[in-house]
């Protein structure tokens, strides 16, 4: 359980963090999804107690970061932006390291088995110098699990690595989200949100700006959305405009790399109406998806009257 | 906090540093040893205190080599949060690193017992005050390494805080030649400066068999503080702000 209440964290003038509250519960994998600088790695410092908090309070499985620091790192295994490791370490030596650090009972035996959880066993005796970054990755994850915490704090485990090796990393997390365990996980790319998580909180200049299910958020993002519509036959965009753009809930269409971009009324989601008005008009659509949903979109929506946004760019 | 200097430890085994270090010591100590015996022979009893008091002059350069990683490298790497954010007090982390250099510069000082055992194999020398000697320089290297420590805690850079805290030894060590500058000023001001004097405190006394207590605290003083201020340094960034 990680509850946070009204967290600020200052760097002098600038505020990186700005008064956020949320909550995870046990059980559940709540992504923490957001650009570079929104304060992703600020707060999961201060959940870790490696920085204090400006004001607010964190608790930690009950216990408050700044009481009773040792205790709240007791139950928290943590993986940093940068993989703290010692490239002159075997991977083994380097868990051991850690278990030892931690005081984990019957080390042997737990260290073989956060090895087996991130599938690093055959190459306990390789050194870390010689590791790819997703290996490294691995044994950073090994690490975090070896005392098998309750709480689980994962800072932007995928980045700069292959695809191959994000998807390894991704199932990796799904499968840690064990039934008591607490797992918060960072990242700024939206889709691997939507599959690794059960709960989002999207954070923008240092604020939750929307907070939900991946698949609720995603939809109501695609109200006031952009469509993009390709078309057999392409139509003059004059054709389609006159046709589309008596839809309700459209606002507007503009031509757009061999297709056109349809815009929705904010808070309204046309989709459908727009496939039918476009097979009414005798038009076969090849192609019909969401327009650049980006992460920038949902920040751009969400954060539209956020000042703190305006005043940054 | 063992278990980090276990892990120093064997750090010292395994990194090329430590290992050039020691081969500067003994390489070094051997020529000061050689020439010192041929110069006496026929002339003046063999002294193994020339040894120790080189040891300890060389050690103002090599000490600085053997601690500037020991916190600058943590906090380049990032391992530092990882260490900051386990279950392990900042003491803990900062005197098991101490420890860890004191250890090896132990076994480099036992090393350098060779000489003084070679003396007494083939003469008859001041066995009291070889024991003083090599108590003192152990003493005098804790302190060393503990301002080595501090400078490292201070940069993430291990060539600055290797080169800061040779500079900031080579004046203390030249602390007793300095106060002699201040004397004009003030008296006390001198003599508080040549308090300060690491060579002050080994080549008047311990060097010579002489064990004054005054000098063991100065060198256990000076590590205490040394940590103490590292410790605050580490936990630094834990402050409010």
């Amino acid at each position: 359980m990680i509850e946070v209440r009204n967290l600020t964290r200052r760097y002098g003038q600038f505020v990186a963090v700005d008064d956020i509250s949320f909550q995870a519960r046990p059980g559940e994998i709540v992504g923490f999804l957001g650009p570079n600088g929104a304060g992703k790695t600020t707060t999961m410092r201060v959940l870790t107690g490696y920085i204090p908090p400006t004001s607010g309070t964190v608790r930690i499985a009950g216990v408050d970061v700044m009481e009773d620091s040792l205790e709240a790192r007791r139950h928290t295994g943590y993986l940093p932006e940068t993989v703290p490791l010692y490239p002159d370490m075997t991977v083994r030596e380097m868990v051991n390291f850690v278990a030892d650090l931690r005081g984990v009972a019957s080390r042997r035996a737990r260290v073989d088995e956060a090895l087996a959880q991130v599938g690093m066993t055959e190459r306990a005796g390789s050194l870390i110098r010689s590791l790819s970054k997703g290996m490294r990755q691995r044994v950073g994850l090994a690490q975090a699990l070896v005392h098998s915490p309750p709480i689980l704090i994962l800072d932007e485990p995928t980045i700069g690595l292959d695809p191959h090796q994000v998807i390894e990393v991704r199932d990796l997390v799904r499968g840690l989200g064990a039934a008591d365990r607490t797992v918060l996980f960072s990242t700024h790319i939206l889709s691997e949100a939507e599959q690794v998580c059960d709960r989002v909180l999207i954070i923008a200049g240092g604020r939750i700006v929307a907070e939900g299910a991946p698949d609720a958020l995603r939809d109501s993002l695609q109200r006031g959305g952009r469509v993009y519509l390709r078309l057999a036959n392409a139509p003059e965009l004059k054709q389609v405009r006159r046709v589309l753009g008596d839809v309700a809930g459209v606002a507007g269409v503009e031509s757009e790399s061999g297709g056109f971009v349809v815009q929705m009324v904010k808070g309204m989601d046309a989709r459908a109406a727009v496939a039918g008005e476009a097979v009414r008009a005798g038009w076969r659509v090849l192609e019909m998806r969401p327009w650049g949903a980006t992460l920038e979109d949902i920040f751009l929506e969400f954060t539209a009257s956020s000042r703190t946004i305006k005043r940054r760019r | 906090m063992w278990v980090v200097f276990k892990r120093e430890m064997r750090q010292y085994f395994t990194s090329p540093i430590a290992y050039l270090v020691a081969f500067a010591v003994l390489f070094l100590t051997g020529i000061t040893f050689t020439s010192d015996l041929r110069a006496r022979s026929g002339l003046a009893p063999a002294d193994g205190s020339v040894i120790q008091g080189f040891f300890a002059f060389v050690m103002i350069f090599l000490a600085p080599l053997l601690t500037m990683r020991l916190l600058a490298e943590e906090t380049r790497e990032g391992t530092i949060e990882l260490l900051l954010t386990l279950p392990v007090q900042d003491g803990a982390v900062v005197f098991g690193k101490f420890l860890g250099a004191w250890a090896y510069y132990t076994l480099l000082l036992l090393a350098t017992l060779v000489y003084p055992i070679l003396l007494i194999a083939l003469g008859n020398p001041d066995i009291g005050a070889m024991i003083a000697g090599t108590i003192g320089l152990w003493l005098y290297g804790g302190s060393i390494l503990s301002v080595g420590l501090l400078f490292s805690a201070l940069t993430e850079n291990q060539i600055v805080a290797g080169f800061l805290s040779m500079a900031a030894l080579f004046l203390l060590w030249l602390a007793d030649s300095i106060g002699i500058l201040f004397a004009g000023i003030s008296v006390e001001a001198a003599e508080f400066v040549r308090t300060l004097s690491l060579r002050g405190h080994l080549s008047t006394s311990f060097l010579l068999g002489i064990f004054r207590p005054e000098d063991a605290v100065f060198y256990i003083g000076l590590t205490a503080v040394m940590l103490l201020i590292t410790i605050q340094i580490v936990g630094a960034r834990r402050w409010r702000t």
